[in-house]
């Protein structure tokens, strides 16, 4: 049989059959490539410089080498990459289901939500810790703002909920719900104590400072639950983006797969702010340069949680040298690095919507 | 023959407005059916609710005898297929990946583009005469082959019953004829069932055998377009004063409008 121009070729095995998307594939490979360059890297440099060499006997080896590699420069590197994966991933399905490229995690209320339980914690855990420190830094805040960005999620689906779930109405009530959790996390922090407010400060500018294992083996638990679990969702994803009707005539029972998908989005948002605090722009540029890289018509799932890693180890990178041995929170360096990026986009849709 | 889809005393509308209330209708196996009637009487409410793509608040909406709402809807779409009134695409999306979306309900997981998906979106394509067309965006396509990449995409999901709402409207003459024939021809070469919702009085007793002339939500008259479409039905259910005569071409009914009983 001839094939069909504009139709993709298609890989057959028995009864299994998928289609082939060669330039998705090769971004994907090449962004993988780029990963672990960055993150060979992020094991070289620091405080105390190593060669490849070097790095490679400090991980068989025992000494100070193997601690600062081990236990500081690795699991970093993990926890930057894996939270880079989630948002990239959150991003993608996101903006498929408001069907605007626009929209990000934030818009869901997840990262403003889990600003506001750690900053009121924090302000007014001044009171009773004399200071956030130790126990509560480590593994307080992580869980406060896994809960504060699970609640956020909810409100916002709750409130947006009516008789289904319609993506325009999902972006207009997130942006309200992030408006009011952003002015009170401001009110939090000026009527706080300035060392309370200032770390806090730090935390919601999204910081990878001092990530460990106790971080990145969360993150990487739930990428491993929630990635395969979205890929299948892929399918209905696509269908999606045409309009309620046809999507219903398609055979897709169209609230529960968008429900669902939200749900996923929501969760891998909410581990991701966890383990490193509000990163801003992640989610909403490595979807669309996704796009972009892999000639799709919309954000491709794994090629954005690829190029969503890639963007925070980069940004990390540069956030730990730039100023060495000042370090910047990496949230500030990606949000340096994606408001320019956010007003060409806008830019650029202006310009096609003239022509 | 027998009844593939039947509409038992349904209630429709949106909120608390009904706009079609205590409504009985079927669709024989193998037949070209046409909903008429003026702006708002309720047809494509209609057509949306035997294509469950609206719920009705009372009565029920059965496919091949089972209640609607009770089978999957995966599996009602590879029974039934659905084209909206004005469908909406993604923006950049060729026509090849339009059609092939048709495939959504027979694809799994790891069955994603088997070869059965492919021919069908190859006969699709050439059933609408658009295989020329295949990699071009929609938003580069006419008026009329945008139509026909829909109903293409509709044909792909391998249906033999078919809705279709308005398929002819924003087409020139020329371009609705090109329509209408294609359902013509899925009617006598594929034996399809189609219902479709048409404005276009002299074209739905053209390629229609059995016609449902509707006003104010309920069914005036149902059966064949010299049944249905008389003098004394158009004054009644359009407010229009008409002549009907023979089709020259076909010798279906034809309207000659005199003027609208309507006060201005």
């Amino acid at each position: 049989m001839t094939a069909v121009r504009g139709t993709r070729a298609a890989v057959r095995l028995g009864g299994a059959s998928w289609r082939l998307r060669p330039r998705a594939i090769t971004v994907t490979l090449l962004g993988l490539g780029a990963l672990a360059l960055l993150m060979a890297l992020g094991m070289r440099l620091g405080e105390i410089e190593m060669g490849l060499g070097e790095v490679v006997s400090a991980i068989v080896s025992d000494g100070p080498a193997h601690f600062v590699v081990m236990e500081l420069r690795l699991p970093r590197a993990l926890t930057g990459a894996l939270v880079g994966a989630a948002l990239g991933l959150a991003g993608a399905i996101t903006q498929a289901i408001a069907r605007n490229p626009l929209a990000s995690p934030d818009i869901l209320g997840v990262t403003t939500g889990a600003s506001v339980a750690v900053v009121a914690v924090m302000v007014a855990g001044g009171a009773w810790y004399g200071g956030v420190s130790g126990a509560l830094a480590a593994v307080g805040v992580p869980v406060l703002a896994l809960a504060g960005g699970l609640a956020g999620g909810v409100l916002v689906y709750a409130l947006a909920w009516r008789k289904g779930l319609d993506g325009y109405r999902l972006v207009l009530v997130g942006i309200g719900v992030s408006t009011v959790f952003t002015n009170v996390k401001f009110w939090l922090l000026t009527i706080g104590d300035v060392n309370d407010a200032s770390r806090a400060m730090t935390w919601i500018s999204g910081s990878l400072h001092g990530r460990g294992w106790e971080q990145a083996v969360p993150v990487a638990l739930a990428l491993g639950a929630l990635v395969p679990a979205t890929l299948l969702g892929t399918r209905s994803l696509d269908a999606l983006r045409f309009g309620d009707e046809t999507v219903t005539a398609l055979g897709v029972r169209t609230n529960l797969a968008r429900g669902l998908l939200i749900v996923a989005a929501v969760l891998l948002a909410a581990v991701a702010t966890a383990a490193a605090g509000p990163i801003a722009f992640v989610a909403l540029a490595a979807p669309q340069i996704a796009l972009r890289l892999a000639g799709a018509v919309q954000p491709p799932l794994l090629v954005s949680a690829v190029v969503g890693a890639v963007l925070v180890c980069a940004a990390d990178l540069i956030a730990r040298t730039l100023f060495a041995p000042t370090e910047l929170p990496v949230g500030v360096v990606t949000a340096v690095l994606g408001a320019p990026y956010l007003i060409y986009l806008l830019i650029r849709a202006r310009r096609e919507r003239r022509t | 023959m027998n009844t593939r889809l039947t509409a038992a005393g349904v209630r429709l509308g949106y909120g608390d407005r009904i706009v079609v209330d205590g409504l009985d209708l079927g669709v024989e196996s193998g037949t070209v059916t046409a909903i008429i009637g003026p702006n708002g009487c309720g047809k494509s409410t209609l057509l949306r609710a035997l294509g469950r793509l609206l719920r009705p608040s009372g009565g029920e909406v059965l496919l091949d005898g089972k209640r609607i709402d009770r089978i999957p809807t995966r599996e009602v779409a590879r029974l039934l297929g659905v084209l909206p009134q004005a469908p909406v695409a993604p923006e950049g999306l060729t026509v090849a990946d339009l059609v092939a979306r048709g495939r959504h309900p027979h694809q799994t997981w790891y069955r994603q583009w088997s070869s059965g998906d492919e021919s069908a979106v190859a006969e699709a394509l050439a059933m609408t005469g658009l295989l020329d067309l295949a990699d071009r965006p929609l938003e580069e396509l006419s008026g009329g082959q945008r139509q026909r990449a829909w109903i293409s995409m509709a044909l792909a999901q391998g249906t033999d019953l078919l809705l279709l709402d308005e398929p002819t409207t924003f087409l020139d003459l020329s371009h609705q004829v090109e329509v209408l024939e294609l359902v013509g021809r899925l009617h006598r070469d594929a034996g399809r069932t189609i219902v479709m919702v048409l404005h276009d009085l002299n074209l739905a007793a053209r390629y229609a055998d059995r016609l449902v002339a509707m006003r104010a939500g309920r069914v005036v008259a149902a059966g064949g377009p010299h049944e249905v479409l008389t003098e004394d039905l158009l004054r009644e259910v359009f407010d229009l004063d008409a002549k009907v005569i023979d089709d020259p071409v076909t010798g279906t009914p034809l309207v000659v409008p005199i003027g609208s009983r309507r006060t201005t």
